[in-house]
């Protein structure tokens, strides 16, 4: 696998914004046929409690926007120095232009900036960090912002059980910033292309466009209802692919780093769900007082937006009573794609989770 | 050369009602037809396959679980999976 390390970034503030609507899967027992001990089984065992959705108005570049302002808003950074911005999403606001430039254009940004879209989602916080830290140790760019916020509850079927109690939404914008002196960080990245039909929206795109035949809602073998324009996940897969590829993606960094797992503050893994996150966990014989798991309990599985919501949600205040706090970010999903990181995040100077207003 | 195998059924059948939520221990047996169970649903797929990865260190797919009737012959499945 590609690893690699970087001398002289870091990252320097944080903050993610999730729409206020909260949905809790105990008011969806209709979606479940009335069938409450399958409702608790999936409480209990997979962790499926609340989540937040936005509206049919909202986009993640509107979550990633707000996100952006505070960032800018609290850390003083000027706009003008901005060198590039990465849009991390799947679910943009137009299949072109990227969502990128179209927040370039919101937030005011300079004309000497870049600005690029990567398309990718449970992995994209992590690979989106990478490509910041390449374009700063390359000496092209000093500042770069990395926004990653996807809104998937707007593309699962609000009848379809396997993915709609899952996802909920957010947006996350990250400041990665030139500091001389700055602790290494190390990367690693993975896919297995093979996989790329197990989590899919298959139409929309040129391969399959958009008719009335995509839009149709047809029930598959297990009672639940989806288009061809909905998400569709074939869990059981999924999860195969997190519990084998995880652990050993985790231990391979590691071992690359030269870092024992105790020496690790915090193991920051995509919000899956708990289930996924205590197997992984089990299986790196992790401390689970190091794991944040509460994020997907409160929020849903925000894809790309998952991992810079747990390090502000739970993290935020840890963090900051720290001189250094080493963490592995992991995220891993669509793709199939995964990616791993070990960062310091004590130089934060701001570490927030807000909510958005319209 | 296969070595003596250690998995009992016995043993695979508790480990499979301890996976499977609101299953009693003791109330299945080797001729269950398992995914007539009123337990049997794609959560029940999951903790099945987390249990025979944790358990057995063989990853088992969705679709092998369809392809077998009772808990014997998923126990001999992973058997020979585990022999491959």
């Amino acid at each position: 696998m590609p690893k690699c390390r970087f001398k002289d970034v870091k990252i320097a503030g944080i903050v993610t914004c999730v729409p206020p609507l909260e949905k809790c899967i105990d008011e969806e027992l209709a979606l479940f046929g009335g069938n409450l001990k399958q409702l608790e089984r999936l409480k209990k065992t997979i962790g499926l409690s609340k989540r937040r959705v936005v509206d049919d108005q909202t986009t993640a570049a509107d979550l990633c926007e707000q996100a952006a302002l505070h960032l800018i808003a609290e850390s003083g950074l000027p706009l003008k120095q901005v060198d590039a911005v990465i849009c991390v999403t799947q679910t943009p606001d137009y299949s072109q232009p990227c969502n990128a430039a179209v927040l370039h254009g919101r937030l005011g940004l300079s004309k000497n900036c870049a600005a690029l879209d990567v398309n990718l989602g449970c992995s994209g916080y992590v690979y989106g960090l990478w490509l910041a830290h390449t374009m700063i140790a390359s000496g092209g760019c000093k500042r770069v912002l990395l926004l990653a916020g996807d809104t998937i509850s707007r593309l699962v079927n609000a009848k379809d059980r396997s993915v709609a109690p899952l996802f909920g939404d957010g947006g996350s914008a990250t400041l990665i910033e030139r500091s001389p002196g700055a602790p290494v960080a190390f990367f690693s990245l993975q896919t297995d292309g093979s996989g790329y039909d197990k989590l899919i929206v298959p139409a929309g795109g040129a391969r399959c466009p958009r008719s009335a035949e995509t839009a149709l809602a047809v029930e598959d073998e297990a009672g639940n209802f989806r288009s061809l324009e909905n998400l569709f996940m074939e869990g059981a897969e999924i999860f195969n692919f997190s519990i084998t590829e995880e652990p050993r993606a985790v231990k391979e960094l590691l071992e690359y780093a030269e870092v024992e797992t105790d020496a690790v503050d915090y193991f920051v893994f995509h919000q899956a769900n708990r289930y996924i996150l205590g197997n992984i966990a089990k299986r790196l014989k992790l401390d689970l007082a190091k794991v944040p798991m509460q994020t997907v309990e409160r929020y849903g599985n925000q894809s790309s937006a998952s991992i810079p919501c747990a390090i502000c949600g739970e993290l935020a205040t840890a963090i900051s009573d720290r001189a250094s706090t080493q963490a592995l970010l992991s995220g891993f999903g669509v793709g199939l794609s995964w990616a791993s990181a070990l960062v310091e995040l004590s130089d934060l100077s701001i570490c927030e989770l807000i909510d958005y207003s319209a | 050369m296969l070595t003596p195998y250690i998995m009992d059924l016995e043993t695979f059948i508790k480990n499979f009602e301890e996976a499977v939520e609101d299953v009693e221990v003791g109330t299945l047996a080797g001729e269950t037809v398992f995914r007539s169970l009123e337990q049997w649903d794609s959560l029940a797929v999951l903790t099945v396959i987390a249990m025979v990865d944790g358990e057995y260190d063989v990853r088992l797919k969705a679709k092998e679980l369809k392809q077998v009737e009772t808990l014997a012959a998923l126990h001999a499945l992973i058997a020979a999976k585990k022999a491959a």
